[in-house]
């Protein structure tokens, strides 16, 4: 086998452990949501449970990597495959730790009723992020720039429902001083979902970087 | 035997060559003798030479040249052509076997390609997802299935390695499973598909037996059993609340009997106390067991209908009397909203009576002090639509979709107060069910809550 074909196979394989690793964060993030939405504190610890599994993909995957390089020097486009892959891996590495955040964040609300009114934005923002990430990783195994942008134009919508939860939790403490604490969750949690859907954005940039090397601030 | 070789020779060349030996004996005699000079050998031999090539062009050139033009086409597919040379010479011969071989061939393909339509419409037909995978990992094909579950589309799916086409940990892990021991697995799995939430897939994972190097490769079949697990969960949910449900009453009245037991028997007025609490129990169990019994006749339908064709406004009239002491306790205004003319439905008096008491009892119970619940029925192209709509506590959206499930509860202690077990509105789909009609339900929280229902008329063409 050539040193071309060996490496090519290589940066293959590294697209495979990205995608892999790519799948537990995306379901880690539905989880985390999902057992805040049903308080499921069983759910939440099997979310935290599942990112040590991913820190050792993502160490090995990095690893990997780096070996990449050092020994085959890539150049051009090469370089970038390898350079996005570990920028991609270190987006989703921060996703599957807010999954975890959140999941700590139901842990501490869980034996209480939540009362606070707004937590049906939590799952739309959820989802939201979800689809941002799954649309982000279509994008890079298609190499699909448009698919990107479009993905980081939902950047805003979450911004904006962000912006309508902030608010109103706001107003529910002001209003009722027992929910403070609640709101004060709920306002993490929902700080974490929209940084997840940074880290988003972040994958799309990637990916419009790997195809035309161009760099765009698309947040 | 020894002479076979000879067979293979047939007697055209033979006697075309000694043809043409004989000609040029003859030339060399006359030259020899002087009778013929070489100009008129030459007179002689350039007809008779065109004449043998015009000959050869037309027997042998010619049809060769169509033989070639026919076998370049059949090796671009196109097996329908036919070679129209029908003479007895070798040539002919080979356009024969060249006809031969081509209605062969198409024959072999037919037959393939018919082999894997039918291969194709099995798959296409299958209520199950399958996906084809080579030896190295790559999408051979998938069936519609699998394209409607996760919304792709075949043709961009093949040749990709499946992390890219089914981006999941889990399948991916059971796929290199499978490929690696050779052994057939099976697993349940988690999938996100087109939808905002995952679906349950049992998976089948069957490694394809080869030993080529194109062979190999494995199959995966995805069974969704989504509504086979929520059934599931619905079904321990019901046995819990069943078993909750009766051993509360069953309990207290326990507890109650043995403090009689223990002496309280003797103080006459603390007896009569219990044992009326000890009555009221019995009676919620009777009511509870009644109601079930109810519920499973219904749904195993084996209730023997008396089918026949109901005026409505008699029976909410009826009904509607029912509650006015009721409503009058609670000072709600009870307001009927119904046309005198409504046409009638076809099926079952008491049981549409009972649709009509466990809504209205429901929008009494929830709907406080002073408010209003109002029932209106018309006519909606071929559907009577009765409409029961209260000014009550309403229901939460993500309550809604579930409210006609057995045991289930919008608030368990407010509803166990009022003596509700969450089995009336199961009845009522039921039944609505039944009559071939549709219930469905609108509510805003702190507004009211409308529940409505419809009806397929007993002579729509009358109208």
């Amino acid at each position: 086998m050539s040193p071309r074909s060996s490496f090519d196979k290589a940066l293959a394989e590294l697209q495979q452990d990205i995608l892999r690793m790519a799948s537990l964060v995306e379901q880690a993030i539905y989880d985390a949501v999902q057992s805040l939405v049903k308080l499921d504190v069983a759910g939440a610890a099997q979310v935290i449970m599942g990112d040590e599994m991913i820190d050792e993909l993502y160490l090995e995957i990095e690893d990997k990597c780096v070996k990449l390089i050092a020994t085959q020097q890539p150049i051009a486009r090469d370089l970038r495959v390898a350079i996005t892959g570990i920028k991609i891996l270190l987006s989703l590495e921060r996703m599957a730790d807010h999954a975890v955040d959140i999941a700590r964040a139901t842990m501490c609300l869980s034996g209480q009723p939540l009362t606070v009114k707004c937590l049906e934005y939590i799952p739309q923002m959820g989802r939201l992020a979800q689809q941002m990430v799954k649309d982000g990783l279509d994008a890079y195994v298609n190499g699909d720039v448009q698919k990107a942008k479009e993905m980081c134009a939902l950047d805003d919508e979450v911004d904006y429902i962000f912006a309508k939860v902030f608010r109103e939790l706001i107003n529910g403490m002001m209003e009722n001083p027992k929910t403070v604490m609640q709101s004060a969750y709920l306002l993490y949690v929902s700080r974490y979902l929209e940084r997840i859907a940074d880290h988003a954005t972040n994958i799309g940039e990637a990916v419009i970087y790997l195809v035309t090397g161009e760099r765009r601030e698309l947040n | 035997m020894k002479l076979n070789f000879l067979r293979g020779i047939s007697w055209r060349p033979v006697v075309s060559y000694f043809f043409l030996m004989a000609i040029f004996f003859a030339l060399l005699q006359l030259y020899a003798a002087k009778k013929l000079s070489v100009l008129g050998a030459l007179f002689i031999i350039l007809p008779l030479s065109v004449l043998l090539a015009w000959l050869l062009y037309q027997r042998v050139i010619g049809p060769l040249n169509e033989i070639i033009a026919a076998a370049r086409d059949m090796a671009r597919g196109n097996l329908d052509r036919e070679l129209h040379i029908y003479t007895q010479d070798e040539i002919g011969e080979l356009a024969r076997s060249i006809n031969d071989m081509a209605r062969q061939l198409r024959n072999t393909i037919d037959m393939i390609t018919e082999e894997r339509n039918r291969a194709r419409a099995i798959l296409d037909s299958m209520a199950d997802g399958v996906i084809a995978l080579d030896r190295e990992g790559r999408v051979l094909l998938i069936n519609p299935v699998v394209e409607e579950i996760f919304d792709l589309r075949q043709e961009t799916c093949l040749g990709k390695k499946i992390l890219g086409v089914i981006r999941n940990y889990d399948v991916e892990r059971l796929l290199r499973k499978a490929l690696e021991t050779q052994k057939p697995t099976s697993e349940e799995v988690k999938i996100f598909g087109a939808g905002p939430d995952p679906r349950i897939f049992r998976l089948h994972a069957t490694p394809l037996k080869g030993s080529g190097r194109e062979t190999g490769g494995v199959v995966v079949v995805l069974r969704d059993i989504t509504e086979r697990k929520k059934l599931e969960q619905m079904r321990t949910e019901f046995v819990a609340n069943v078993s909750h449900e009766l051993r509360t009453p069953l309990t207290s009245i326990k507890g109650f009997l043995e403090t009689l037991l223990d002496g309280a028997m003797n103080d006459p007025k603390t007896s009569r106390q219990f044992l009326e609490i000890m009555s009221q129990e019995t009676e919620r169990l009777t009511r509870l067991v009644d109601e079930l019994l109810d519920l499973s006749k219904i749904e195993e339908r084996r209730v023997v209908h008396r089918w026949q064709p109901v005026n409505l406004v008699d029976i909410i009239n009826r009904v509607a009397s029912l509650f006015r002491p009721q409503a009058k306790e609670k000072a709600l205004t009870l307001s009927l909203e119904v046309p005198r003319d409504l046409p009638s439905v076809y099926g079952d008096p008491d049981m549409l009576a009972q649709v009509l008491i466990n809504l209205l009892d429901n929008a009494i119970k929830y709907t406080p002090p002073w408010g209003s619940v109002t029932i209106r029925a018309m006519v909606l192209e071929d559907q009577l639509r009765v409409e029961v709509e209260d000014t009550g506590l309403g229901i939460p959206a993500e309550s809604l979709p579930r409210v006609f499930e057995r045991f289930y509860r919008v608030d368990k202690a407010r509803s166990r107060e009022l003596g509700g077990f969450g089995i009336g509105l199961a009845i009522v789909k039921h039944i609505i069910r039944a009559h071939g009609g549709k219930i469905e339900v609108e509510s805003t929280p702190g507004k009211g809550s409308l529940f409505y229902f419809t009806l397929p008329l007993a002579e729509p063409a009358s109208r």
